[in-house]
């Protein structure tokens, strides 16, 4: 009797544990960055690594626990009357699974904190800087011709920008392999912005002048769109964000800008 | 002593409706806010379904985006405002002072005051429907956006003031009770443990509400006095709201949680036949739980460019230690237990492995660097998701089945109880969990549509998911319909419970008591049955009694 309860139990330990790690692998393979976007900077690179940590630590957490909740529930199911034992405590198990959970949460956080530092870095002077608006419902980014960063460039006086509207969504063009700054500047409510690839997000703030680096090391043509509830076209201000070689960074520049004075010849 | 004969006029329908107006029961009141926060859970519910049609199919106009962020706005507030933080009020008012051995809370006129607020509150937050659009600020109601929108905002803020007022004086009557009404022999460390999470709710509740008052005060001076406190043209700080706003609302997600689990603590003894194990250990994981919750509000706010993130970061993390004793509490009290699968203990497990998910995916955010990514996208609503329903809306059910036949003399059907149950533990996976995968993949919160076609498929699932938790709810109106139409059949004892509730007639009478059992430890009614530490059974309440 109690052997094929045990049995029982044994059985139902091993096929829980296969499910699991049958739904973990189809995960995994259904993705190759366990469900985050493709990482394409420098910066997203070392933030999906903390990520992947958090989630194994989780995983492992997550199969422990429901393993031994479901193991319990299966062999302490009521067979009799009889009172179990009335155990009230332990105080060397309280003192140990006090000192697990510290443990994993200490490691994290160390963790946590050097990819902070890492990713947090401040931008050099010759970098290039965008100049990134947030307004109810698009989005301007602002280049200043005098300082578009290491490369020749067109060279010049002024700024060309890039605006959005509502029915167009603007493109946001940053050269790959550089450190680009982006400074964030909003004059009616809080925007984020958002940049799914980047694997982050900062927020764009009335009377708060934030930036951020990265450093793209991939081309490519990526989704992003505010992330913060500004109102109500809140869901439409989307842009995308296109990375490309220096070279073509430059004649896109270069194209703006002389379709740009041209415009501020017209009138 | 002189009874004063009441004289009976007109029917006797309106003595009866007058009665539960005036009433200054706490079993009474405990009763009339079940009902009033179930009608807004109900309400919630609603609202979240319209959520999920919108979000069902990319690019939805089914509809409009000014209609949505009223919805999502009115289905939080409602949920969180008026459902959950309140509903704990219904089960401490009921349960609260029977557990202590008390004949009524400490402030039986401040209790009905504290419960009278409610009603108006919830019809001035919805009102705004009326008058040209509700609140669709978000329940954060972000400032600057939120001085800028409609009428519907200023009633929100009067209401949520009104709301904040009432669980202000309920806490301060919640604390008065437990320190100065428990029957002798009722110490502090023989408290139940639900008593205990009801106190540590209390003191967040008077040390925090008081705070979101004043930050709401500050707001509707914005938007009606020509004030500038939330707006740097001004000379104000936008960033201040948040942190007023959350030194309140990150407490609060403790005010939301933490009965939940003191119900849960109560069931899960109850039927595995063990005391808590590790019951002063558990006291002190809520104490510290609520101590460390008044000092990671920012972690609201890494993203704002404006915070301190090592220390939130790593305060955000310690919360996981108590978090994780009380799991492995919960677990060692099944360990060589007796169990039984009632609803109530359904409803106690659910709550544990849930709320241990909720747990797990909180600490994506609390790694400040994965934030970064996660922040404001369904991998959030995820995580509330798992906290808030299946956490503690799980333990309102997991109370609700057990405490029934206490409130009601009648029980719920198990069988019912078991139907809903499994619905909603499926449904509720099948809505929430893929959620997770969209906020990775970059999904953000508190859109009213999207166009990515990659992003229909979970989101459908999700729909899918929704609709089955509304389906859940069938069963269960049923079991209280079915129920109410019986007769008033259940022993004071129908579980084999520990606590003093047991230990009057379901439902009991007005005076709670006819005699106390002995109390020397937290467990007195088990005690009782099995005679340990008194003299026997107390005559005046042996078992059976009908
Ligand atoms: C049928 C059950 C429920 C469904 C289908 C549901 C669905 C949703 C969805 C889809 C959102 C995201 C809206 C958006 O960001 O645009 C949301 C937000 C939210 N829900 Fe629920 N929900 C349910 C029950 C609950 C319960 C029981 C609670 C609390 C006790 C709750 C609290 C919240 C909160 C706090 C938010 C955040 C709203 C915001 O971003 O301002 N929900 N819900
Ligand atoms: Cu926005
Ligand atoms: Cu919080």
């Amino acid at each position: 009797m109690r052997n094929a309860a045990r049995r029982l139990t044994h059985r139902f330990v091993l096929i829980f544990s296969l499910v699991l790690l049958g739904s973990l692998l189809s995960v995994g393979a259904a993705s190759a960055q366990f469900g985050q976007p493709k990482p394409v900077t420098e910066e997203a690179d070392s933030l999906h690594t903390l990520y992947l940590l958090v989630t194994v630590a989780g995983f492992i957490v997550f199969a422990l626990v429901t393993g031994a909740l479901l193991y319990m529930v299966v062999r302490y199911r009521r067979r009799s009357d009889e009172l179990p034992p009335q155990t009230h405590g332990n105080n060397l198990l309280e003192v140990i699974w006090t000192t697990i959970p510290i443990v994993i949460v200490l490691f994290l956080f160390v963790s946590s904190f050097v990819v902070l530092l890492d990713v947090e870095e401040d931008a050099e002077p010759e970098d290039l800087t965008v100049n990134v608006t947030g307004f109810q419902f698009s989005w301007e980014f602002v280049y200043d011709l005098a300082d578009l960063g290491r490369g020749e460039g067109p060279g010049g006086e002024g700024t060309v920008s890039v605006i959005g509207t509502g029915s167009e969504e603007p493109l946001l063009v940053i050269p790959v392999n550089e450190p680009v700054e982006f400074k964030l500047t909003s004059n009616d409510v809080i925007h984020s912005f958002y940049v799914r690839n980047f694997l982050y997000k900062l927020d764009v703030v009335p009377g708060l002048d934030n930036s951020f680096k990265v450093t793209a090391h991939e081309t490519g043509t990526f989704e992003a769109q505010c992330a913060e509830l500004c109102g109500l076209d809140h869901a439409l201000m989307r842009f995308q964000v296109q990375v490309m070689e220096r070279p073509d960074f430059d004649a896109y520049i270069a194209g703006l800008a002389s379709e740009q004075l041209e415009q501020a010849r017209v009138p | 002593m002189a009874t004063i004969a009441v004289p009976r006029t007109g029917s006797a329908f309106r003595p009866a409706v007058l009665d539960w107006l005036t009433t200054v029961d706490h079993k009474k009141l405990g009763i009339l806010y079940l009902y009033f926060t179930m009608f807004f859970f109900a309400v919630g519910g609603i609202l979240a379904l319209l959520v999920r049609t919108q979000l069902a199919v990319a690019d939805s106009t089914f509809v409009s985006n000014d209609a949505y962020n009223q919805i999502f706005t009115m289905h939080a507030s409602a949920m969180l405002f008026l459902f959950i933080i309140p509903i704990w009020a219904a089960f401490g008012n009921y349960i609260v002072p029977l557990q202590i051995g008390a004949v009524d809370m400490a402030f039986p006129r401040i209790n009905a005051l504290s419960f009278w607020l409610l009603p108006p509150a919830g019809i001035l937050m919805f009102s705004g429907f009326f008058f040209g659009g509700s609140a669709d600020a978000g329940w954060t109601a972000y400032s600057p956006l939120a001085r800028n929108t409609g009428t519907g905002m200023d009633l929100w803020i009067i209401a949520v003031i009104l709301l904040g007022i009432s669980s202000t004086i309920g806490a301060a009557n919640f604390l008065v009770t437990m320190f100065r009404m428990r029957a002798p022999g009722m110490t502090m460390f023989r408290m139940p443990v639900f008593c205990w999470n009801v106190l540590v709710t209390s003191i967040l509740q008077l040390l925090a509400t008081p705070v979101l008052a004043a930050a709401l005060c500050m707001l509707y001076i914005d938007r009606n006095f020509g004030g500038s406190f939330f707006d740097p043209n001004g000379g104000g700080n936008v960033i201040l709201w948040q942190n007023v706003f959350w030194f309140y609302s990150h407490p609060a997600v403790y005010i939301m949680i933490l009965p939940g689990m003191g119900i849960v603590s109560e069931i899960l003894p109850v039927f595995a036949r063990k005391p808590l194990f590790g019951y002063k250990a558990f006291v002190f994981a809520t104490l510290g739980i609520g101590g460390l919750g008044f000092s990671v509000w920012a972690h609201h706010m890494f993203t704002t460019g404006a915070v301190l993130k090592p220390f939130f970061g790593f305060m955000t993390f310690m919360i996981g230690v108590p978090t994780g004793v009380k799991i492995f509490n919960w677990l060692a009290t099944l360990w060589r237990g007796s169990i039984t699968f009632e609803p109530p203990m359904l409803f106690a497990l659910g709550f544990v492995s849930m709320f241990l998910i909720g747990g797990i995916n909180g600490t994506y955010s609390a790694a400040v660097p994965v934030d970064f990514a996660i922040h404001d996208t369904y991998f959030v609503v995820a995580h509330i998701h798992y906290v808030l329903f299946g956490g503690s809306v799980f333990a309102v059910f997991g109370g609700l089945y057990y405490w029934f036949p206490k409130f009601f003399g009648r029980r719920l059907n198990d069988k019912l109880g078991v139907t809903q149950f499994v619905l909603m533990i499926v449904g509720f996976n099948l809505a929430f969990f893929p959620m997770h995968l969209l906020g990775l993949d970059g999904m953000p919160r508190r859109i009213a549509t999207y166009n990515e076609a990659d992003w229909e498929a979970l989101n459908m699932a999700s729909t899918i998911g929704a609709f089955l938790i509304g389906v859940s709810m069938i069963p269960f109106l049923i079991a209280v319909v079915a129920a109410f139409m019986r007769p008033k059949d259940q022993p004071d004892d129908p579980w084999e419970g520990n606590t003093l509730e047991w230990a009057t007639t379901s439902p009991p009478p007005v005076h709670n008591f006819d005699s106390l059992p002995e109390i020397h430890s937290e467990r007195p009614l088990f005690d009782q049955r099995h005679g340990i530490g008194g003299h026997g059974v107390h005559p005046a309440t042996g078992e059976g009694r009908g």
